[in-house]
């Protein structure tokens, strides 16, 4: 497999790292070390320059003004993109636009009126209600969210757990249990607005990104209208998934740029930093640890290359991309921790970026899929569909 | 007007120079190149004449090895409309360079040559000034401003005591100093667009220039670390360290 830059590829990834370190990084002094947002004057101006490239809405099909670039070339932003502080859940903050809930281009075209384009738009906020209480990573199994048909509305109860910027959102997804006597088969995806009546986000969950917390909603007799399904009746999980399966790459990139610029800042502060008369650099247990870091990510470079490559060539890449999610966030995790280890006390400050990616680096091995689920869908290809 | 722009294969400025140890130059291999940064404002500066309609082609020029193409893409991907590589593994000196512009200037007849003041690695700053004197064309070095009149320029000047400016008669070499303007990012239909846009390829003897080097370089090393302060306890013994010391009164 040949995955040498082309020199069109090799421009795109020189612009994106300029942008980050000569737009993003000066910004980033100025913030919060636990910020994930910008002031909006300052998104604006730089949302401006990303349209300017040609990258504004880089997960966005191009079909709906989204650049078109293939899954390689977007898998190497990735790694760009999120070289800074709150690079790996905001890289750039924003600024290249977002298009998180991939479901939503397979809506209807009243739909998409409705939902999907002042998503692109930037207008409107969106949630994804898919964990429960009781799981989140065999959902099938887990929902008890129950819909009930009532002439031409729905009626859902039940509750969600770990949603992300719910109490902020306009609208959002939220998938409910339409057929009880059905696994997979009885799940529906409903498009619900914040505002209708039952709707309630009963607490605010905070966890180790401190950035940002989940939140617990509560459905009460919240009325949806029957036009408000997504996809088909009973068909919540065939909704998207190859759009969802190749969202996993660059989620997998992201970890691999922030263990890039981490191991970068390691070998860096290993020359310069002295210890009892030599720099850190010259310690062979110091060197092991810069070794193994090379290797992490080297390792996941590659694997969320090649699955991102067979995408590209059309070839299934289900297995690859879950490899790719697993390898990433596992050995980027080992690469912050031993680069926060060489950097001593200081690797725990809140002077460098080292712990708050740290903290969310953690979360990167649960979120997205947990690694456990990741192996077992390559179980699953190992031994056979069959596979309980 | 074409206007002519020179472009430098340069470390790229976010790279800790280390120094070979045998003392022969820097460390090149495996490090990160890019454009002279001088050289991206003036690639800019071009541009943005083309978009005000005032210029009409824009050509890039590098000189040096293979991988010089890759810095002429870059300034295509801004809006050079063609590249000229002088393909070459020699060292290159200023005069040499210098030599070889006036010779492609000869040529092509532009009006302007829009040069970085100087390159980051060897900060030479005597390109601009010898390809004038060469092609015996008018110069304003260090520009903050360029306004162009009819086979005319006025050029705002960067000077030590502040701004000077100048009046020139084209066809003119000018230099662009760091406040002439932002250079852009590439752009995604511009990289791929650059693609399609020539290089002509040409060698020094072709354009009938010797580049044996005229400077020998005797030994590269670090700059000496610098040593601790002193804190001195009186007025009297900071003037007599300032006078026997460092000498400098």
């Amino acid at each position: 497999m040949d995955l040498t830059l082309s020199d069109e590829q090799k421009m795109i990834v020189d612009m994106v790292r300029r942008f980050v370190r000569e737009q993003i990084v000066p910004l980033e002094d100025k913030l919060d070390p636990d910020a994930d947002e910008l002031p909006p004057e300052d998104l604006q101006r730089l949302s401006k320059i990303t349209q300017d490239m040609g990258l504004y809405g880089l997960d966005t099909p191009p079909e709906y003004g989204g650049p078109d670039i293939d899954l390689v070339t977007r898998a190497l932003i990735s790694f760009e993109m999120s070289q800074h502080r709150a690079g790996l859940y905001a890289p750039c903050y924003g600024a290249f636009g977002g298009a998180r809930q991939a479901q939503l281009f397979e809506a209807t075209e009243e739909q998409k009126e409705k939902y999907l384009y002042p998503m692109l738009r930037g207008e409107k906020k969106v949630f994804f209600g898919l964990s429960e209480p009781s799981g989140g990573s065999d959902p099938a199994r887990a929902i008890q969210t129950r819909a009930v048909r009532d002439g031409d509305e729905w009626v859902i109860n039940g509750s969600k757990l770990w949603i992300s910027g719910a109490d902020r959102a306009d609208y959002g997804l939220v998938f409910a249990r339409t057929d009880p006597s059905k696994g997979r088969g009885g799940v529906t995806c409903f498009i619900v607005e914040t505002n209708w009546p039952g709707f309630h986000v009963r607490r605010v969950v905070h966890t180790l990104r401190s950035s940002r917390y989940a939140t617990e909603l509560q459905f009460e007799n919240l009325r949806v209208p029957h036009a408000n399904i997504l996809g088909e009746e009973g068909g919540g999980f065939s909704i998207a998934n190859d759009r969802l399966t190749r969202q996993r790459i660059p989620y997998a990139g992201e970890c691999v740029g922030v263990a890039i610029k981490a191991h970068e800042m390691a070998v860096e502060y290993a020359k310069i930093r002295e210890t009892f008369g030599a720099p850190l650099a010259s310690r062979q247990g110091i060197q092991w640890m810069l070794v193994e870091n090379e290797i992490d990510i080297r390792t996941a470079r590659w694997l969320v290359l090649e699955a991102a490559s067979k995408a590209d060539n059309g070839e299934p890449f289900r297995t690859e991309s879950a490899f790719a999610k697993l390898v990433a966030a596992e050995a980027s995790f080992r690469v912050v921790d031993r680069s926060m280890q060489i950097h001593g006390a200081l690797g725990v400050a809140k002077d460098l970026p080292l712990e708050r990616w740290f903290r969310e680096m953690r979360i990167r091995r649960i979120g997205e899929g947990p690694s456990e689920v990741q192996k077992h869908v390559i179980a699953r290809d190992i031994l056979g569909q069959s596979l309980r | 007007m074409k206007v002519l722009v020179p472009v430098k294969r340069v470390i790229d400025y976010n790279v800790k120079i280390r120094v070979k140890p045998d003392g022969s130059g820097v460390e090149t291999q495996n490090v990160k190149m890019s454009m002279n940064p001088f050289d991206e404002i003036s690639i800019e500066e071009a541009v943005r004449m083309k978009e005000k309609g005032v210029a009409e082609e824009v050509i890039a020029v590098s000189m040096g090895p293979q991988q010089c193409q890759e810095t002429l893409r870059t300034a295509l991907a801004m809006g050079a409309d063609r590249g000229i590589h002088v393909k070459t593994d020699d060292v290159l000196e200023p005069l040499a360079v210098a030599k070889m512009l006036k010779a492609i200037a000869e040529k092509e007849q532009p009006q302007m040559i829009i040069v970085g003041k100087q390159a980051i690695d060897d900060d030479c700053n005597q390109t601009g000034q010898m390809t004038a004197a060469l092609l015996g064309w008018s110069q304003a070095t260090f520009a903050s401003v360029i306004e162009l009149g009819e086979g005319t320029a006025k050029v705002t000047r960067e000077i030590d005591g502040g701004l000077e400016t100048v009046d020139i008669k084209l066809p003119a070499v000018v230099t662009s100093d760091l406040r002439l303007n932002e250079p852009r990012y590439a752009s995604l239909p511009n990289i791929m667009k650059a693609k399609k846009k020539p290089i002509e390829e040409m060698d020094p003897a072709s354009l009938g220039v010797d580049t044996t080097p005229r400077v020998k370089t005797l030994k590269v090393s670090e700059p000496p670390k610098r040593q601790g302060g002193v804190k001195v306890e009186s007025v009297q013994e900071l003037v007599s360290k300032l006078v026997n010391e460092a000498k400098v009164i």
